[in-house]
C-alpha cells in the first residue's frame, strides 16, 4: 500500500493492533519458538524511514522458480528480471517496436550473418562498476558453452556462431544462419564480475546475497519464498529513476484473497492469473478508488485438432480420430461453435472474438480471414458439411460414419483453467446438437496425452511475443519430435509444406513490412487447414488502486496491460498518488479497522469470560444440590 | 481435518486398549497377552514398536516412490512451461534430473540418498527438496501447533463438562455444536470466514488479513503481532473442525470412568462433587485422550493442506498441492514421506509412552 | 482415519440377530429357517424400538429421508434441461430472486436446480464409496479374524500400514494419478478408508469365533466358507451397518474436498464441484455468498445427519457408550 505518511502517524494504529491482537499473539507464543524476534522488544523497529517512502505493492500468486536469469522460466521470475537487469533492446510501450536498452544501436552486416551492437556507456551496476559489452559477451558465451546456463534462454543462442566484445562499447554476434529476431533477444545481461564466481549454474539461484547486483530500473533487496519479493528504485538508472521508492511483490496464492487485499488497500495492484474473473471485475468496478484495466490481451484461445501425430521421419503414432483428417469435418466442427456466445457468456465480454492466429494487439502482424474464407458460426452449413463428408445422422440422431461407428471425440482440457471447463460444456451441447459426442478430458497436466498424440481435440493457447517467430515456429515440420511420444517443440503436430516454405522466408526477411506480409500469409494458410481454430483473444483484466497509483503506463500505451509486459514500463512509470489526503484516508481506514478488531476481540473475550463465569456459577449451584 | 473419518472419532471412545491398536504392530485382542511389567519387558515392547515404525517408514518410502511415478505428465515438459526450448535442452534436463535412467536404478538411487537425508532437487525450484521443506516447515508447525494446543484444551475442557453433566441441555448443545462443526468442510468454513471477517460484509469492515503469514513490512515485536493477526482465521478454522474429536473422546472416557466404584467411594467420603471430578475422574479419563492427542498432532499436519490452500499460508500443505500439479516428483515424494512419517512417529510415540502413563496396562 | 481408536475389546453381545446358544438346530416343529427369520424380524423390531428413543438419530433419519426423496425426484422437480449451459435461463451470477431462489451460477443456470442435481451425485458417491470401503474392510476383517496365523499377520500389517497413511494426502495422490471421473473419486475414498472397519470387524470376528456354537458348527463339518458367511457375517452385520453410516459422512466430505481441489470430473455437478466453481468464478471476493453458502451447508447437513444416525445405531448396539438421548 502507499504509505507516504511519516512513521509517527502509524504508531497509534500499530499500538492498537498490538493491544487488540494480543489475544492472537498469545496463540502464536503458545505455539512456541518458531516466531523469530524478541517479543519483549520495547519499540517497534521499522525498516521504513521517517521521510515518507512510497511503496508499490503488487499481489502475485505464482511462485518464483529461480532468481537466476539462466534458470528462471515462469512469468513472475522473468518479469522481475526485466526490472533487475537491462536487456540489449527493449520494446516501445507504444507500438512494440525495438528500441534501445543496454544497446543504443545495432546493425546487421550485408551477408545478414553478423550483427554489431553499440553498448551504452551510462549504465552502471549497483556496485558501482560500469556495464560493458564484455558483460553481454560473457552472458551469451556462458549460455552457449554451459548446459546449466542454457536452461531458460538457450534457444536464443542456438543459431549463434560466435559472440565477442572487441571493445567496451561493441558487441559482435556471428550467426550460423540469418535470423530476423536479433532485436528481440529477451536475455537479461548479468554482471560478469559477480557471476564468474557463481559456480554450478544449474544450482545457483541468485537468492543469497542481497541486494543483488543489477543495472535495471529496480534493485532486488529481499526475497522470502512465497511471502514477498522486495525491490528498491535504482536512482541511477540511465532512463531515469522510477517514481516509487519501493516495489514489493506480495504473495496471495488465492485470487479471491488478492482481490480482497486490493479492496482493503493491502496491495495496490492485482493482475490475477491469468486475469480477474468477470464477477471479480464487475464487483471491483463499483468499488471506490479502484480502477479496472480491461485491456486487449496477448493470448489467443484456440481449438487445436490432432492432425495425426507423427515424427520427423513420418512415423505415425497416437490415436487421433481419423474423421478429423477430413478438412470438412474440422471446418464443420468449428462452424458449429458460436464464438459470440463464448465471448458473451464465458468471458462475459472480457475477450475479443477470434480471427487469425496473432491477436489484434500486435497490429503489424494481425490478420483477418476474408469474407469467403471465414468459417463463421453456421450450424446449418456445418450439418451440410458433415453430410457431405459422409457422416449422416442415424435414427437416434447420432452421426455415424460409413463404417457404422458413431462420431465421438475427446477434447483435452486443463483442469486448472475454468475457461476450458466452461467452453467444454458448451461444445458438448453444440456438437451434441449436430449428433456428435464429446468427452471432456480435464487433466492437471495435459502434456502426456498431448505429446503421445492421444487426443482428438484440445484447448490450446499461447501468449504471443512482439516478435511472432516463436508461436509460428511451433507449427513447422522441423518442430516435430524425432522419436514417437518424445517431447518436442511442436504444438499439435501440424506439418504442412506450404506453411514451412512461408515460415523459412519470413525468418530470413529483415525488411519489417515484407516480413509482416509473409507472416500474414502464414496465418491465412494456418486458418484454412482448420487444425488451429482461434476462438477468442482473452483480455487482460487487472485492477489497481487509484489512491495509491496516480498513473501507470500500459503496453501498448493506448490500451494495454500492466502485469507481464514485454518491458519494464508499468512499474518504472507508475506515479504515486499525490496527497497525503488519500494515503491518510486509507490509513485512517485501517486504524479504524484496528479499533474494530480490538472491539471485536474484547467483546469475544468478555463474552467468553462471562459465559465461563456463569457456567461455573451454575455448575457449583448444581453441584450443591 | 474435516475429512478424517468419523468412525475414528466415535470409536475413539476408547478404553485402555486404544494405544495398543494405534501402532503398526498387529495388536488385537489375540495379540494381547499379559506381559511382565518389568523394565526388560517394557524395553522389549518399546523396541518392538520402534522396529514396527521403522518397517512402516520404509514402506512409506517405497510407496512414495512408486505411487507418484504413475502421475501422468512429463516433468521436463512441465518445467519448461511452454517456453521456447530446444530438444537438446530437454535432453540435458532429463540427464540432470536422472530421468534418463531405468526405473529400478532411479529407485535404488532414491532410497540410498533418502537414507542420508537427501531427497533430491526440486524440478521447479532448482533447489534441494530438503531446503524447500525446511523453508515451509516452520509456517506449518506454527499454524498446526497453535491450532493443536487450542483445540486440545478446548476439547478436553468441553468434553469433561459434557460428560459430567451427561444428558443435560448443556451436554446436548455442546455435543451437537461439536458434531455440526465437525461435519462442516474446513475449506468452506475458511472461505466463509474470509468473506465475513476479511473482505467484510455490508457495514462490517474486514478485520483480518485475507491470506498469507505476514505483511513483510514489520520487524521485531510488531512482526510477531503481524503474524498473530494473520493467524487468527486459519487457526479458528482448524480449531472449529478439529475440536469435536477430542471432545467426544474425553466425554466418553470420562463417562466410562464415572461408572467406577472409586468415585462413589470418594463421594461417600464426603468430597465435593467438583473436587471428585477434578481430582479423580478427569485425570484417569485423560489417559485415552492423551493417546488421541499424539495421533491428532500427526494428522493435523497433513490435514492443514486445505486450510493452507484457502488462506495462502506458506506451509507444507500448499507446497504439496502446488508440487502435485507440476508434478514436481522429488518434492511430492518427500512431502508425502514427511506427512506419513509424522503420523507414524506420533502413533509410535503414543504406543511407547502409554504404558508409562497408565499403570493398569499390564504389559 | 488414521486414529485407530476403537473399542472391540470386550466380546459384547450384539443386539441384532444374536444366535443365542439356545434353540439352534435342535428346534422342533417350524423349520429352522423360518425360526431364524422370525428371530431376525424380532431383533429388527427391538432395534427400532430402541433406536426410536434416540432423538438425534431420528432427526438424522428424517433429514436423510427428505434429502433422498429430493435426490430421487430431482428430474421431476427441475427437469434435465436445467443443467444445460446453452439454454440457461438467467444472467451470470444473479442474486437470489423469485425466479431463482438461490441465484444463478456463472452460466446463468439456476443454483437451486444445480443443488438438487448435485444431491444425486454427492449421495451416490458417498454411498458407493462407503459401501466399497466397508466391503473391503469387512472382507479383510472377517478373513483376518477367521484364518489366524501368517495370513492374519500379513493382512493386519497391511491394514496397520494403511491406517497410518494420511488419508487425505493418499486420496489426493490417487485422484491425481487416475483419470478424473466419479469412479476415481469413489475408488480413492474407498481404498483409503477401509482399515478402521477391518480392525473393528476382525475384533468382532474373534469374539464371535470364540463362542461354543462355532466350535459345534465346525465339529458338525462346517467349512470355512460356511462359518464365515453363516455365523460370523450375521453377527458382525450390525457393527458393519453402524460403520457404514459413519463412513458415508466421511466419504461425502472427502468427495467435496476432492472436487474442491479440482480433482473430480468437472463436467458433473456435485456439491463440492459447485463450491469449486464458485471459487473459480471469484464468488468469494465478489461477495456472492449465495453461491458459496448453500453447497457447503448441504454437505454439512448430510454429513451431520449420517453421523447422527451412526451414533444412534452405535449406542443402541452398545448402550455403555452413553450417547445422549
Amino acid at each position: 500500500m502507499v504509505t507516504r505518511v511519516p512513521h509517527r502517524s502509524l504508531r497509534p494504529r500499530r499500538r492498537l493492533r498490538l493491544l487488540l491482537a494480543s489475544g492472537a499473539a498469545a496463540l502464536a507464543l503458545a505455539a512456541g519458538s518458531v516466531v523469530p524476534g524478541n517479543p519483549l522488544a520495547p519499540a517497534p523497529t521499522e525498516a521504513r524511514a521517517d521521510d515518507g517512502t512510497t511503496t508499490l505493492t503488487v499481489a502475485v500468486a505464482q511462485s518464483v522458480d529461480s532468481l537466476s536469469p539462466f534458470l528462471a522460466q515462469r512469468l513472475v521470475s522473468t518479469s522481475i528480471h526485466r526490472l533487475m537487469y537491462d536487456y540489449l533492446t527493449n520494446y516501445d510501450a507504444k507500438d512494440n517496436k525495438a528500441i534501445p536498452g543496454l544497446a543504443t544501436a545495432w546493425e546487421p552486416s550485408a551477408d545478414k550473418l553478423t550483427w554489431t551492437y553499440t553498448i551504452r556507456s551510462d549504465s552502471t551496476w549497483s556496485d558501482g562498476r560500469q556495464a560493458t559489452a564484455e558483460d553481454a559477451a560473457w552472458t551469451f558465451n556462458t549460455m552457449m558453452t554451459d548446459e546449466g546456463a542454457a536452461t531458460s534462454n538457450g534457444s536464443f543462442v542456438g543459431n549463434f556462431e560466435e559472440v565477442t566484445a572487441p571493445s567496451k562499447d561493441k558487441l559482435v554476434i556471428k550467426l550460423k544462419k540469418p535470423q530476423a529476431t536479433m532485436t528481440a533477444l529477451d536475455v537479461p545481461i548479468v554482471p560478469k564480475h559477480i557471476w564468474e564466481k557463481a559456480g554450478d549454474f544449474s544450482k545457483f539461484n541468485n537468492d543469497k546475497d542481497f541486494p543483488i547486483v543489477g543495472n535495471g530500473p529496480f534493485i532486488l533487496t529481499d526475497y522470502k519464498v512465497d511471502s514477498y519479493v522486495k525491490l528498491k528504485a535504482n536512482k541511477d538508472f540511465w532512463r531515469g529513476s522510477p517514481k516509487f521508492d519501493e516495489l514489493v511483490f506480495r504473495y496471495y496464492k488465492d485470487q479471491d484473497a488478492a482481490v480482497a487485499a486490493l479492496r482493503k488497500g493491502e496491495v495496490s495492484f492485482v493482475a490475477g492469473s491469468p486475469s480477474l474473473t468477470p464477477a471479480q471485475s464487475a464487483s471491483l468496478e463499483n468499488a471506490p478508488d479502484i480502477k479496472v484495466n480491461d485491456a486487449p490481451g496477448r493470448r489467443f484461445f484456440a481449438l487445436a485438432v490432432n492432425p495425426g501425430a507423427r515424427t520427423k521421419d513420418g512415423q505415425k503414432f497416437g490415436d487421433g480420430h481419423p474423421a478429423l483428417l477430413d478438412q470438412k469435418v474440422r471446418h464443420a466442427l468449428f462452424m458449429a461453435v458460436d464464438r459470440k456466445t463464448i465471448i458473451d457468456k464465458v468471458f462475459q465480454g472480457h475477450a475479443v472474438e477470434g480471427e487469425g492466429y496473432i491477436p489484434p494487439r500486435f497490429g503489424d502482424y494481425f490478420w483477418k480471414p476474408s469474407d469467403g474464407q471465414k468459417l463463421a458460426h453456421d450450424p446449418a452449413k456445418a450439418s451440410a458439411l458433415l453430410d457431405e463428408a459422409g457422416y449422416r445422422k442415424n435414427s437416434a440422431g447420432k452421426r455415424v460414419g460409413k463404417d457404422g461407428k458413431p462420431l465421438d471425440f475427446r477434447i483435452l482440457c486443463h483442469a486448472t483453467d475454468p475457461n476450458d471447463k466452461a467452453i467444454g460444456k458448451y461444445l458438448q451441447e453444440w456438437w451434441g446438437d449436430q449428433g456428435i459426442g464429446l468427452k471432456v478430458d480435464c487433466l492437471d497436466n495435459v502434456s502426456d496425452p498431448w505429446y503421445a498424440g492421444e487426443y482428438d481435440l484440445a484447448f490450446d493457447g499461447w501468449s504471443v511475443n512482439p516478435d511472432p517467430d516463436f508461436v509460428l515456429s511451433i507449427h513447422t515440420c522441423a518442430a516435430l519430435p524425432a522419436k514417437a511420444k518424445e517431447t518436442a517443440a511442436t504444438d499439435n503436430f501440424i506439418c504442412d509444406k506450404r506453411y514451412d516454405e512461408l515460415y523459412k522466408k519470413q525468418l530470413a526477411e529483415y525488411d519489417p513490412a515484407k516480413r509482416a506480409d509473409l507472416v500474414k500469409q502464414l496465418e491465412s494458410r494456418l486458418y484454412d487447414t482448420g487444425y488451429m481454430n482461434v476462438m477468442a483473444y482473452p483480455n487482460a483484466v487487472e485492477a489497481y488502486r487509484t489512491d495509491h497509483i496516480a498513473s501507470i503506463t500500459t503496453m501498448p500505451s493506448a490500451a494495454g496491460n500492466i502485469y507481464g509486459q514485454d518491458g519494464y514500463w508499468s512499474w518504472w512509470s507508475a506515479v504515486p498518488a499525490a496527497g497525503a489526503s488519500s494515503s491518510g484516508s486509507s490509513d485512517s481506514g485501517s486504524s479504524s479497522t484496528g479499533v474494530l478488531v480490538g472491539i471485536g476481540i474484547a467483546v469475544v473475550v468478555l463474552a467468553g469470560g462471562g459465559l465461563l463465569f456463569a457456567m461455573r456459577r451454575r455448575s457449583t449451584a448444581e453441584d450443591r444440590e | 481435518m474435516s475429512s478424517e473419518s468419523t468412525p475414528a472419532l466415535v470409536k475413539g471412545a476408547a478404553g485402555v486398549e486404544s494405544a495398543a491398536s494405534g501402532g503398526p504392530a498387529p495388536a488385537g485382542p489375540s495379540a494381547r497377552s499379559p506381559r511382565s511389567r518389568s523394565a526388560a519387558g517394557y524395553a522389549r515392547y518399546a523396541a518392538g514398536k520402534l522396529a514396527g515404525a521403522a518397517v512402516s517408514l520404509f514402506a512409506v518410502l517405497v510407496t512414495s516412490f512408486f505411487l507418484f511415478r504413475l502421475i501422468p505428465g512429463d516433468p521436463v515438459k512441465q518445467m519448461t512451461g511452454g517456453r521456447q526450448v530446444s530438444t537438446e535442452q530437454i535432453a540435458a534436463m532429463r540427464r540432470e534430473f536422472g530421468l534418463d535412467l531405468p526405473l529400478w536404478q532411479q529407485f535404488t538411487q532414491y532410497c540410498g540418498k533418502a537414507l542420508t537425508g537427501d531427497f533430491g532437487t526440486s524440478y521447479q525450484f532448482r533447489a534441494p527438496v530438503v531446503d524447500k521443506i525446511a523453508e515451509a516447515l516452520p509456517a506449518t508447525l506454527l499454524l498446526t501447533g497453535t491450532a493443536f494446543v487450542i483445540y486440545t484444551l478446548l476439547g478436553i475442557w468441553l468434553g469433561a463438562r459434557s460428560a459430567w453433566r451427561n444428558g443435560s441441555a448443556g451436554d446436548r448443545a455442546n455435543t451437537a455444536l461439536a458434531l455440526t462443526l465437525y461435519s462442516v468442510p474446513s475449506f468452506w468454513l475458511g472461505l466463509l470466514l474470509i468473506i465475513t471477517l476479511s473482505v467484510g460484509v455490508g457495514p462490517i469492515p474486514g478485520l483480518f488479513p485475507t491470506g498469507g503469514m505476514e505483511s513483510g513490512d514489520t520487524a521485531g515485536f510488531d512482526r510477531v503481532l503481524d503474524i498473530a493477526h494473520h493467524m487468527v482465521l486459519p487457526v479458528v478454522t482448524l480449531v472449529a473442525v478439529e475440536y469435536a474429536r477430542t471432545l467426544l473422546v474425553m466425554r466418553s472416557s470420562l463417562l466410562d470412568e464415572m461408572g467406577g466404584d472409586y468415585l462413589t467411594t470418594a463421594r461417600a467420603k464426603g468430597l465435593r462433587d467438583d473436587l471428585v471430578r477434578r481430582k479423580h475422574a478427569v485425570p484417569n479419563a485423560m489417559l485415552p485422550t492423551v493417546t488421541l492427542l499424539f495421533v491428532n498432532l500427526g494428522t493435523t499436519v497433513a490435514g492443514a493442506i486445505l486450510v493452507e490452500t484457502v488462506f495462502s499460508w506458506p506451509g507444507l500443505g500448499g507446497l504439496f498441492y502446488q508440487a502435485l500439479s507440476v508434478p514436481d516428483l522429488p518434492l511430492v515424494q518427500a512431502l508425502f514421506f514427511v506427512f506419513a512419517s509424522a503420523v507414524i512417529l506420533m502413533n509410535t510415540l503414543a504406543d511407547v509412552i502409554y504404558p508409562l502413563l497408565d499403570p493398569r496396562v499390564g504389559r | 482415519m488414521t486414529t485407530s481408536m476403537e473399542k472391540p475389546s470386550e466380546p459384547r453381545e450384539p443386539e441384532l440377530g444374536k444366535p443365542s446358544g439356545g434353540p439352534g438346530k435342535a428346534a422342533p416343529a417350524p423349520s429352522p429357517r423360518a425360526l431364524t427369520r422370525a428371530r431376525r424380524r424380532q431383533a429388527v423390531v427391538r432395534f427400532w424400538q430402541q433406536y426410536r428413543t434416540h432423538r438425534a438419530g431420528l432427526v438424522g433419519l428424517a433429514v436423510l429421508a427428505v434429502i433422498a426423496l429430493l435426490a430421487l425426484t430431482a428430474p421431476l422437480l427441475v427437469g434435465a434441461g436445467s443443467q444445460s449451459v446453452t439454454d440457461a435461463p438467467g444472467g451470470p451470477m444473479e442474486a437470489p430472486s423469485g425466479e431463482f431462489p438461490l441465484g444463478t451460477d456463472q452460466f446463468g443456470r439456476s443454483l437451486l436446480a444445480l443443488m438438487l442435481w448435485g444431491t444425486r451425485v454427492s449421495l451416490t458417491v458417498g454411498l458407493l464409496a462407503a459401501f466399497l470401503s466397508v466391503a473391503i474392510g469387512t472382507l479383510v476383517g472377517i478373513t483376518a479374524g477367521h484364518f489366524k496365523g501368517w495370513y492374519a499377520t500379513v493382512v493386519m500389517r497391511v491394514t496397520d500400514w494403511f491406517l497410518v497413511m494420511p488419508t487425505l494426502v493418499l486420496a489426493i495422490a490417487l485422484a491425481t494419478v487416475l483419470s478424473r471421473s466419479v469412479w476415481t473419486t469413489i475408488l480413492a475414498i474407498g481404498v483409503t478408508t477401509w482399515p478402521t472397519t477391518a480392525r473393528l470387524v476382525r475384533a468382532q470376528t474373534l469374539s464371535v469365533e470364540s463362542r461354543p456354537y462355532i466350535e459345534r458348527s465346525r465339529a458338525l463339518g462346517g467349512g470355512h466358507g460356511h462359518i464365515m458367511s453363516r455365523h460370523v457375517l450375521p453377527n458382525v452385520m450390525p457393527l458393519v451397518l453402524a460403520q457404514t453410516t459413519l463412513v458415508i459422512s466421511t466419504a461425502i466430505l472427502t468427495e467435496a474436498t476432492l472436487a474442491f481441489l479440482g480433482l473430480s470430473d468437472p463436467t458433473i455437478v456435485s456439491w463440492g464441484g459447485l463450491l469449486q466453481d464458485a471459487r473459480e468464478a471469484g464468488a468469494v471476493s465478489s461477495g456472492n455468498w449465495w453461491y458459496l453458502a448453500p453447497p457447503g451447508l448441504a454437505i454439512a447437513v448430510v454429513a451431520l445427519a449420517f453421523t447422527l444416525c451412526g451414533r444412534a445405531i452405535e449406542s443402541v448396539l452398545n448402550p455403555k457408550l452413553g450417547v445422549s438421548r
